[in-house]
């Protein structure tokens, strides 16, 4: 599903996000890419958005090579892509349902399609009663499960998240994660950038690791911290 | 659950193209409908974008109802222009009904008047009050005179008359021909430096109207910049995130229009009663001219090309910079 061929990114001014980075993810399979700040966990996330382009290698999704993508079908791409962000990225002027209808919105669905598919997203994350709130008026797990709502509602067949658990505690992070292990059950693929040691811990993935833009370590198991 | 359903796959397999046109349908109608809401919330800044967008309207507008009435005026004036043609004196009976007949038979020509020598003196008499002087005269001093209409559609054709009086001017028994065409011909050229001003003023104004209309759009751009990035990363196309400013540009055009209309027949409303007493001295029953359907037609479409595009050189500019990083 996911395939980094010898990928490398160099931003303008020197500096080497990547390295020869190279990785297989499956269908359905989950993962957590780790490393300290700074090593290209979310250089590797956007390249894997299209917010960057990458200086040298390949990768390819589902067999397509995202170089190959003109600007003006990147829209096209990230319709088959759910991002979760660390900052949520909700718009705080429109209401629960609306945030999570955007993805939908953007694709052209009809209405009745779209307050269906909204209230089943929402139904999923547990929120369903929340729909007419402002996200400011939700707490911040409220907010991430929201996030991760808008990031599942039009069905991708991958799902990242930068820092789902950035900002909360244990029992939260938990939750979360259990929500994203329902979405690997039904065949999405997950990729979870975090540096939370504990969550990482706790669970049992494949976890690759980033040091200063090259991938050291890619294995499953318990961690290895 | 939105991911239990194992219908997976593009999205655009599980979307027909009936349903895609309608939700695209539905999205423009709910686009519009959020522009205007949009610019109910930011009542001021709406208020005084339109207000401009109107004034630079109506300056031009009213410039250019002015000079078609001044034509009209003109086209009054124009229809009345009669060539005088004085007949030699002492020309023979035969020879002046040969010259009406000559004159009837001209291209151009709508009608000819015969007035005799005798018929001139009687009314010269009888309007001039120096009626007595003529007593001490030995024989009558006035020609014979025809009047010849010229034929006039519209807009008067200056040459074509040019060329009536040289040929009457050409033929025998005629002493001479006037018609006083000079003032015609001012006004004609009064009439075109008009429209020349009216085309300048508009031009320059117009962009007036894009700049004022770009600005706003710019504002509004910057002020949603959040939005765009989402909108952008969801997938989002670059379509989608210029309509909503697009209508916008188009919603501040037609208002202003709108308000330009209202404005110009507010004027009209209030001069044109000065108008039918200064034409009733004159015994004309002249009306001003006001827009018409077709004339507010033009300016909401002028208001709606210039409020697009406005948005559109807007819009080009600083969306392409928003991009998700």
């Amino acid at each position: 599903m996911i395939c980094f061929d010898n990928l490398s990114k160099r931003y303008p001014g020197g500096f080497e996000a990547l390295r020869n980075v190279s990785f297989k993810m499956e269908a359905g399979e989950m993962a957590f890419l780790t490393g300290h700040s700074g090593a290209g966990k979310s250089t590797l996330l956007k390249l894997l958005m299209l917010m960057e382009r990458p200086t040298s290698g390949n990768l390819l999704i589902n067999g397509k090579n995202l170089n190959r993508l003109s600007n003006s079908q990147i829209p096209m791409y990230r319709r088959q892509v759910g991002v979760v962000f660390q900052n949520h990225q909700l718009l705080l002027d429109r209401t629960v349902f609306d945030n999570v209808a955007l993805p939908l919105q953007v694709s052209g669905y009809p209405a009745k399609e779209i307050g269906r598919r909204v209230r089943a997203a929402l139904d999923g994350v547990g929120l369903l009663d929340k729909e007419q709130q402002k996200p400011m008026a939700l707490s911040g797990g409220e907010q991430q499960r929201v996030g991760i709502a808008r990031a599942v509602v039009h069905k991708p067949r991958i799902l990242l998240a930068d820092e789902p658990t950035g900002n909360l505690d244990p029992q939260l992070s938990t939750e979360i994660m259990a929500l994203f292990r329902r979405f690997q059950s039904v065949g999405v693929t997950v990729l979870i950038a975090t540096h939370d040691i504990s969550l990482i811990n706790r669970m049992q993935l494949r976890i690759m690791r980033l040091e200063d833009g090259e991938l050291t370590d890619d294995g499953g198991g318990y961690g290895g911290y | 659950m939105a991911a239990t359903d194992n219908s997976r796959g593009a999205i655009g397999k599980n979307l027909s193209f009936a349903h895609r046109w309608r939700g695209y349908k539905a999205h423009h109608r709910e686009t519009l409908r959020a522009s205007f809401v949009k610019m109910l919330h930011e009542p001021m800044q709406t208020v005084l974008t339109v207000m401009v967008i109107a004034i630079a309207l109506a300056l031009p507008a009213s410039l250019y109802l002015t000079v078609d009435n001044v034509q009209q005026v003109g086209s009054n004036f124009e229809s009345s222009a009669q060539i005088t043609v004085f007949v030699n004196k002492g020309a023979k009976p035969e020879a002046i009904e040969g010259l009406e007949k000559k004159l009837n038979g001209m291209a151009g020509v709508t009608s000819v008047e015969y007035i005799s020598a005798q018929q001139a003196l009687l009314e010269f008499k009888a309007l001039s009050g120096f009626g007595s002087a003529l007593r001490y005269l030995e024989d009558n001093p006035l020609p014979a005179v025809f009047l010849v209409q010229p034929m006039m559609e519209g807009e008067v054709d200056l040459v074509q008359t040019q060329k009536i009086i040289t040929d009457i001017k050409a033929l025998p028994v005629v002493d001479d021909v006037q018609i006083d065409m000079a003032w015609l011909q001012r006004l004609h050229l009064l009439i075109e430096m008009g429209h020349k001003i009216v085309l300048a003023l508009g031009i320059t104004l117009g962009i007036g109207v894009l700049l004022v209309i770009g600005n706003t759009i710019r504002l509004a751009i910057e002020s949603r910049r959040n939005e765009i990035i989402v909108v952008k990363l969801v997938g989002g196309t670059n379509a989608y995130v210029r309509r909503p400013f697009l209508y916008t540009g188009l919603l501040l055009g037609l208002f202003g229009a709108l308000i330009a209309s209202i404005m110009l027949f507010s004027c009209l409303m209030w001069i044109s009663s000065s108008v039918e007493n200064l034409a009733s001295l004159y015994q004309s029953q002249y009306r001003l001219q006001g827009l018409g359907i077709t004339g507010f037609l033009s300016l909401m479409l002028i208001g709606g090309v210039f409020g697009l595009g406005g948005a559109w050189i807007a819009v080009s500019r600083h969306l392409r910079d928003i991009e998700p990083r």
